[in-house]
């Protein structure tokens, strides 16, 4: 059984990044490039304390949720990506023995304190689960930290062994290879790489500490898992033969076993991960597995004051987050993805796994996880930052990825006709305003069919006194739909001569304005 | 004899044999052929393989064994029938005669402005292209190369490295209307093999695109007038902005064809700033005022 898990969790963590890589332009979606973020335990939890619904697109979340009673939590074990990949990392680290790891069990009860502030803050409709869900932070890591720094570091590997005279043509020929599969056509630079870096560094060095750290004592999934695993049906028996070795008390990855009593299993904890059944000694081959009717309970670490303590704590930090760090200055930057709801249902649903933002990557580029700008919910939500890339005018991939729904699937021709936002001119930096002088790039890159960005020309006097004729560009706010491609190709260094705001944005489910729609999209 | 009388001697003949085989050839070949052909009515490979008959053959530019670039205007992310981007079946039909006369290999590429993959696969000319037997590949950053143009405003600039390398350029715009040149023709195409900051181009567009073509002049310019842009340029978007001129403008100097393209607009050579730079810095082959234009007409 252990060797089959081994084998399977390889499976889903392939089968994970083939959904990964997949979400790239072309997508033609006949694999849902999102599907194995809908495997997460905690969306339909969520989903139901905020409006009651349990939807089937959250079927494999469903089908866990079903057989976790049964099983136990065998989705740490088995499926969970974050969880092999920390399986990988205690190799690496050497993870220390439960032995060594005795004083830090009563911190067990983490995770369930975190579980419980994230469903006491989620009754107040505050939503921070997303933070923490591990198949969001998994593909949050990959698409921010792993993909980009592991693609420049394949590039400039292969770059540079070009350099080698008679290496050049195979390194090129790799390179070419690589450039048209796996690595993305342009390299994509995210901003918050390095505190996503650091909480997804952070949870790979807990396994100094001990096996699972993360699993063990902080994931909210977990909890929930474990929680309901509390009868489970399928137990671990030990036989009369049992030695006490303790050899599966200290071998087990979830510290599931009591020191002091070796036939038991705590269900909350144990992940499947069938360990115990491979080091029992052959000789001996106490342990067995099997369904039980009469299943014994094992309760969840989880006492009275630490449950006041943990209501006691949401609450300040709901009173925190509903206060509020609220600047009106960056509000109008916060651009999101065309078809997001809004802000506050959005906010609400997004569980910043970036899946929106890895698809971007591969078309305009423009989104990003956000900072903190206005609020501190808006850590990773996805904004669009349109200097760094654009809207791509004819796609609408973002909106066909979302796994949660924070981004409702617009249809190309209703995309093209979604303003996310209002270009505006700096007159201060444009070079026409500023120096008297051609450029309306701008205007030449705008994308809808009656360009939302015109120019009047007007004579100026040049520096030797004849006159010349300038073009000077400005914004039709019923055309622009705020796709940025004009501040992405701003010849100026640094800030744009234009720039996008929020300004006139329409989010998923609001009213068109009253104002006639540009002419009907001619793409075929 | 001194040595120096010698060399002198040894120098005169050869110039003079150059010079005087040179005047034979011009004397003894076929009627010269024209400076620009214009072809009209007909579907892209027919406009194509009138041109070039009018023009003495594509073996007239392409020999045997010859890497060419034939570069398009694969700029946006729109279908054919936009007229943002060459027709594909022209350039699928002018790989097939660069292939038919010899050529090693065709190479078909352009850096878009949109989205590369896009563009590539929505203008359908990757897929032609490739069909008619061209390499066609996406810019690769790694293949620019700083070159030393000297031009008036543009000192260096980073040009792909394939074009430097190509025997051939055959350069493969389509006529539309633009905001900022009022038109964009063959030599404004040329602008896609440039690497860096383009949007620096616009700023002094006029001197920076002749430095450009002065730079990388390319053997053949053929103008795709199958259908243009006559407003919203470069990008279109919009059917109504399209009309179908079923043209085709040929020349081996890029300033005359362009020249000629301007009837497509019914616009004048004032009209348009670049070509007037390009008159006065001289990079036209042809005298325009008397250029030997021949026009076709398919039946």
């Amino acid at each position: 059984m252990e060797k089959l898990r081994r084998v399977v969790q390889i499976v889903f963590l392939a089968f994970f990044l083939f959904l990964f890589l997949l979400a790239r332009y072309p997508y033609s979606g006949t694999f849902e490039a999102d599907l194995f973020l809908r495997f997460s335990p905690l969306i339909p939890l969520f989903h139901f304390i905020q409006d009651f619904s349990l939807s089937w697109a959250f079927w494999p979340a469903l089908l866990i949720l079903a057989a976790t009673p049964l099983l136990g939590r065998f989705f740490c074990g088995w499926i969970c990506p974050l969880g092999t990949t920390i399986d990988a990392a205690s190799k690496v680290v050497k993870s220390p023995s439960n032995r060594i790891y005795a004083q830090w069990e009563k911190l067990r009860y983490l995770k369930f304190a975190i579980l419980l502030g994230c469903v006491i803050l989620a009754l107040f409709s505050v939503h921070v689960w997303g933070y923490l869900d591990p198949l969001s932070i998994f593909n949050r890591a990959l698409t921010v930290v792993v993909y980009p720094l592991g693609t420049i570091a394949v590039e400039q590997t292969l770059l540079s062994v070009t350099k080698v005279h008679f290496l050049e043509t195979p390194a090129f020929f790799v390179y070419d290879l690589f450039k048209s599969s796996v690595m993305p056509e342009m390299q994509s630079h995210p901003q918050q790489l390095f505190w996503i870096a650091l909480f997804f560094g952070g949870i790979l060095g807990a396994e100094k500490l001990s096996r699972r750290f993360w699993c063990r004592n902080i994931c909210p999934a977990g909890a929930w898992l474990g929680f309901l695993a509390q009868f489970r049906l399928f137990e671990r028996i030990v036989g009369e033969a049992c030695p006490v070795c303790n050899k599966c008390q200290t071998e087990c990855k979830m510290n599931a076993i009591p020191s002091g009593d070796v036939k038991h299993t705590s269900k909350v904890e144990c992940i499947d991960c069938f360990n115990c059944g491979a080091v029992c000694p052959p000789k001996v081959n106490a342990i067995t597995y099997r369904w039980r009717w009469k299943p014994y309970h094992t309760p969840v670490d989880f006492n009275r004051r630490q449950l006041m303590r943990t209501t006691a704590g949401s609450a300040v930090a709901l009173g925190l987050l509903s206060i509020g760090l609220t600047n009106r200055d960056t509000r109008d930057r916060r651009i999101r993805p065309p078809g997001a709801l809004p802000e506050d249902q959005f906010t609400d649903k997004c569980i910043r796994c970036m899946e929106c933002a890895r698809i971007c990557k591969s078309n305009g580029g423009c989104l990003q996880p956000d900072q903190i700008q206005s609020s501190i919910l808006d850590l990773w939500l996805p904004v669009a930052v349109m200097r760094e890339g654009y809207c791509e005018y004819n796609c609408n991939l973002c909106s066909q990825v979302c796994p949660t729904g924070a981004i409702v699937p617009l249809a190309l021709d209703q995309k093209q006709h979604t303003p996310i936002g209002l270009a505006h001119f700096d007159r201060n930096h444009c070079i026409p305003y500023a120096q008297n002088s051609d450029c309306i790039v701008c205007e030449e890159h705008c994308p809808t069919p009656d360009k939302a960005i015109k120019f009047e020309v007007k004579e100026v006097i040049a520096r030797d006194g004849s006159r010349k004729m300038v073009k000077y560009p400005f914004v039709i706010r019923e055309l622009c739909i705020g796709c940025g491609i004009c501040e992405t190709k701003c010849p100026l260094p640094g800030q744009a001569g234009v720039f996008v705001t929020t300004e006139n944005q329409r989010r998923a489910g609001e009213p068109a304005p009253a104002i006639a729609a540009p002419e009907a999209s001619p793409y075929g | 004899m001194r040595r120096r009388d010698f060399l002198l001697s040894t120098g005169a003949g050869i110039v003079g044999g150059a010079w005087l085989s040179g005047t034979l050839q011009q004397a003894f070949a076929a009627p010269a052929a024209p400076h620009v052909v214009w072809v009209e009515n007909g579907e892209p490979a027919d406009l194509l393989g009138a041109a070039l008959k009018e023009m003495g053959g594509i073996g007239s530019y392409i020999a045997r064994g010859d890497v060419v670039v034939v570069k398009p205007n694969i700029g946006w992310d729109r279908a054919p029938q936009f007229a943002a981007t060459t027709n594909p079946d022209l350039v699928a039909a002018v790989v097939r005669q660069c292939l038919n006369a010899g050529a090693k290999t065709v190479k078909v590429f352009d850096r878009t402005c949109n989205n590369p993959l896009r563009c590539y696969a929505n203008s359908q000319i990757e897929d032609r292209a490739k069909e008619a037997g061209a390499e066609v590949t996406q810019i690769r950053e790694n293949r620019f190369v700083t070159k030393n143009i000297n031009g008036e405003v543009v000192k260096e600039w980073q040009i792909y490295r394939d074009v430097l390398e190509a025997d051939k350029v055959i350069n493969l715009p389509i006529a539309k209307h633009h905001s900022l040149s009022r038109v964009t023709l063959g030599m404004k195409n040329m602008m896609g093999v440039l690497g860096g900051n383009r949007g620096d181009i616009h700023n002094n567009f006029a001197q920076k695109i002749v430095d450009i073509n002065r730079a990388i002049p390319p053997t053949l310019t053929i103008i795709d007038a199958y259908r243009i842009l006559t407003a919203n340029g470069p990008v279109g978007g919009n059917l109504a902005h399209v009309k179908q001129t079923r043209t085709l403008v040929m020349s081996p100097c890029v300033v005359s064809a362009d020249y000629l393209a301007l009837d497509l607009f019914g616009l004048k050579i004032d009209d348009v700033g670049v070509l007037g730079e390009a008159l006065k810095r001289g990079l036209n082959k042809y005298d325009l005022k008397s250029l030997n234009v021949k026009r076709v007409r398919l039946g």
